[in-house]
């Protein structure tokens, strides 16, 4: 991979961020023709990372994002070679890797990811594959485009045409993905139903297809594979009674605040940083989180998850982290799980009430209502107001 | 169907009936007392949690491991993946809209 150069953004860079898509290839050529055709000097191809670089396993998928850059860098100097009207040696084209040093979980990550490296190599353009959706994160909610029309980078689409749906059906129809969620869809249907009434294993069959055609590019964001899905299946069902004993626990302690009129809560919105992937871990983590009672995962951003802690004792077991290194153990090992608290990293923070460590965080998806300076906590409430609710 | 249930398995039945009905109360009470949206997303969809999960072990219980039983199973496993993603939408949405959450010492809303 070819480093970022000094060259003199003269006629301007254009960052594309790229994954496998079935347009990509007509991407690359029309990136090209553009440069040919005087609009932009050099070309930096990204992708985004799904991994941290301390993270262990991930040896494949670096592996998976060289091929692919690779495949790139060659598409776009044999479309530089054709090219006629240019000087091979004028366009330059820059391959890279962004984000490894920590987990994007959403377009506000990605976003903020891409406008770092369009400023450190003085782009000013970013053109998007019409197919592109970030390391294929079909959890990804808010389109890409929305969220970078509040940076000051100038956005387009590549103005390739897309291929059929009926072939990328096709494509996705064959992959393994497809028969996981047959299989799984088909024996949920069965234990439901009778697997040896021939009626529900005909309608069986036909709701798993239709499941499997419709969902498996939903539900999966990667490829089972075995030796790794069983043994996370495994250590997930060593982390449920975990979990269950967790909830327990602090439902009661909840239930004895929420039925003593004498105990206080004092509700504060929190912030930690969490050292988890992106897609399923940060879902497993932050449901876990939510279905703790006391703790409400209210948005994941930044890496960071915002939560909402109903009492003190609920929001310093949020910062032990006990919740973090077990997500962490059901997705990437015993190893994995050893790591820092949360406070010992230094990766919380609290925007509300009088231990408040930073200041309250607006909405900024949807470009928010609160203003600057609107007040944080209940500073201008009455100070000898209840402080119990009823 | 419910044919010989013992005195230990009917106990635990009735006791586990209790805990439902015990948090499910919890979880109405907050729902009434906490003082603004995000708190009482904690409690309409925590508390209902264990309410839902202890009333349902006692319905597999009393149903046996067969049809029934096993279908509760399935069902507080839907219930505890369904009901955290619900409460983190209402959660997210009400954080979106710029709604700051209840500290101590302001009004109740």
């Amino acid at each position: 991979m070819a480093d970022a150069g000094e060259a003199a953004p003269k006629r301007g860079s254009v960052v594309v961020p790229v994954e496998s898509t079935p347009t990509l290839r007509a991407t690359v050529t029309h990136l090209v023709e553009s440069a040919a055709d005087g609009e932009f000097s050099s070309i930096h191809f990204v992708v985004f990372a799904t991994w941290r670089r301390d993270d262990p396993d991930t040896a494949d998928r670096e592996a998976a994002v060289d091929r692919l850059l690779e495949r790139v860098s060659t598409w776009a100097e044999a479309d530089l070679a054709d090219a006629d009207d240019v000087d091979v040696d004028d366009v330059e084209v820059v391959t890279a890797v962004v984000g490894d040093d920590e987990y994007l979980f959403g377009a506000d990550d990605y976003v903020r990811e891409l406008a770092a490296y369009a400023d450190e190599h003085g782009a000013e353009t970013v053109v998007l594959d019409p197919e592109y959706t970030p390391v294929g994160n079909t959890t990804l909610l808010q389109p890409l485009e929305f969220a970078l029309s509040s940076t000051d980078l100038a956005v387009r689409e590549a103005p390739v045409t897309r291929p059929t749906r009926r072939e990328r059906l096709r494509k996705e129809a064959t992959g393994i993905r497809f028969v996981a969620i047959f299989g799984l869809s088909l024996a949920f249907y069965l234990a439901l139903g009778d697997p040896l009434y021939p009626f529900d294993l005909v309608s069986g069959v036909a709701s798993a297809t239709i499941v499997a055609i419709t969902l498996s590019r939903i539900s999966l964001d990667a490829d089972p594979s075995l030796p790794r899905t069983p043994i996370r299946l495994l250590r997930g069902a060593v982390y449920v009674p975990v979990l269950l004993l967790e909830i327990l626990k602090s439902n009661l302690v909840v239930a004895r605040v929420i039925l003593d009129p004498r105990l206080p809560i004092d509700p504060t919105l929190n912030r930690v940083r969490v050292i988890v992937g992106s897609g399923l871990p940060i879902t497993t983590l932050a449901n876990s989180i939510t279905l703790t009672p006391g703790t409400l995962t209210v948005r994941a951003r930044d890496g960071n998850l915002y939560v909402h802690s109903l009492i003190p004792w609920a929001r310093e077991g949020l910062f032990d982290g006990s919740l973090e290194r077990w997500t962490r153990f059901v997705f990437y090992g015993r190893e994995a799980a050893r790591l820092p608290t949360p406070r010992e990293r230094d990766d919380v923070g609290i925007f509300q009430g009088p231990d408040a460590t930073e200041e309250y965080p607006g909405a900024r998806s949807d470009g928010g209502t609160r203003e600057e300076g609107d007040p944080v906590d209940g500073s201008v409430a009455d100070a000898d107001e209840e402080v119990t609710p009823e | 169907m419910i044919d010989a249930i013992g005195p230990a398995r009917l106990a635990l039945i009735v006791a586990f009936s209790l805990l439902g009905l015990f948090f499910t109360f919890v979880s109405m009470t907050g729902v009434i007392r906490l003082p603004d949206v995000y708190s009482r997303a904690h409690t309409a969809s925590q508390a209902d949690t264990l309410g839902a999960g202890f009333t349902l072990a006692a319905v597999a219980l009393a149903a046996g491991w067969q049809g029934v039983g096993f279908k509760s199973v399935l069902l507080v496993f839907f219930i505890f993946v369904t009901n955290p993603t619900a409460a983190h939408a209402i959660a997210r949405a009400a954080f979106e809209a710029g709604i700051v959450p209840w500290t101590e010492g302001d009004e109740r809303r």
